[in-house]
C-alpha cells in the first residue's frame, strides 16, 4: 500500500517541479537585468537536477543519479564562470 | 523495516518539493537581486538534497552516488550563490530598500 503512495507522491513531485521550471523560465524571460537572468538559469539547472533525481526514483535506476552528478558539476562551474564574466566587465 | 524507509522517503520528497516551491516563489516575488539570490540558494541546497536523501533511502544501491552528489551540492550551491552575489555587487547593482551600504564604505568599488 505504501508503495502506491510513494509512486503517486513521486509523480506529483515531478509535475510540481516541471511547473516550477515553467514559471522560472517565464520569469527568466522577463528578467530586468543580466544577473536576474543568470540566477534564473542557475535555478532552472537546479530544478532540472531535482527532476533527474525524481526520474531516478520513479524508474528505480541509479544511472540518472550519475547524470544528475554531471549536471550539478557543470551547472556549478557554469555559474561561477558567468559570475566572473559579469564582475569584471560592466555590460549594462 | 521496508515500510519505515518508504515512509521516510515520502516525507523527504514532500519536504524537498516544498523547499523547491518556496525557492521559486521567492525567486518571483522578492524585490531585488540579492534577496532573489537568497531564495534560489535554498532550492539547490535543501530541495535537491532532501530528494537525494529519499533516493538513498529507496534505492540503497545508489546510496554511494547520492552521497557524493549531496556533498557536491552542499559545497557547490552556496559557493555559486556567493560568487553571483559578489559579481552583482561589483557590477554596480544597488540593494533596494537599504539605508546604507557598509561594503561600499569599507571597500569602494574600483571604477
Amino acid at each position: 500500500m505504501l508503495q502506491q503512495v510513494l509512486v503517486v507522491v513521486l509523480n506529483v513531485a515531478l509535475a510540481i517541479h516541471i511547473g516550477l521550471i515553467g514559471i522560472s523560465v517565464y520569469r527568466l524571460w522577463r528578467g530586468e537585468n543580466l544577473v536576474d537572468r543568470l540566477i534564473g538559469a542557475d535555478l532552472v539547472t537546479t530544478l532540472m537536477l531535482a527532476i533527474l533525481v525524481l526520474i531516478a526514483l520513479i524508474e528505480l535506476n541509479a544511472l540518472y543519479i550519475d547524470v544528475a552528478l554531471g549536471l550539478a558539476a557543470l551547472g556549478f562551474v557554469g555559474a561561477i564562470a558567468l559570475a566572473k564574466y559579469i564582475a569584471d566587465e560592466r555590460m549594462f | 523495516m521496508d515500510d519505515i524507509r518508504t515512509a521516510l522517503a515520502i516525507l523527504a520528497i514532500l519536504i524537498g518539493t516544498g523547499f523547491s516551491l518556496i525557492g521559486v516563489i521567492g525567486f518571483i516575488r522578492l524585490p531585488d537581486v540579492y534577496t532573489r539570490l537568497h531564495a534560489t540558494g535554498k532550492v539547490s541546497v535543501f530541495g535537491v538534497v532532501l530528494l537525494l536523501v529519499a533516493a538513498a533511502l529507496i534505492t540503497p544501491v545508489g546510496a554511494g552516488r547520492a552521497a557524493v552528489l549531496i556533498l557536491l551540492l552542499i559545497i557547490g550551491g552556496p559557493t555559486a550563490s556567493h560568487a553571483l552575489t559578489a559579481a552583482a555587487w561589483r557590477a554596480g547593482i544597488k540593494p533596494r530598500g537599504t539605508i546604507r551600504d557598509d561594503l561600499e564604505r569599507d571597500h569602494p568599488r574600483e571604477p
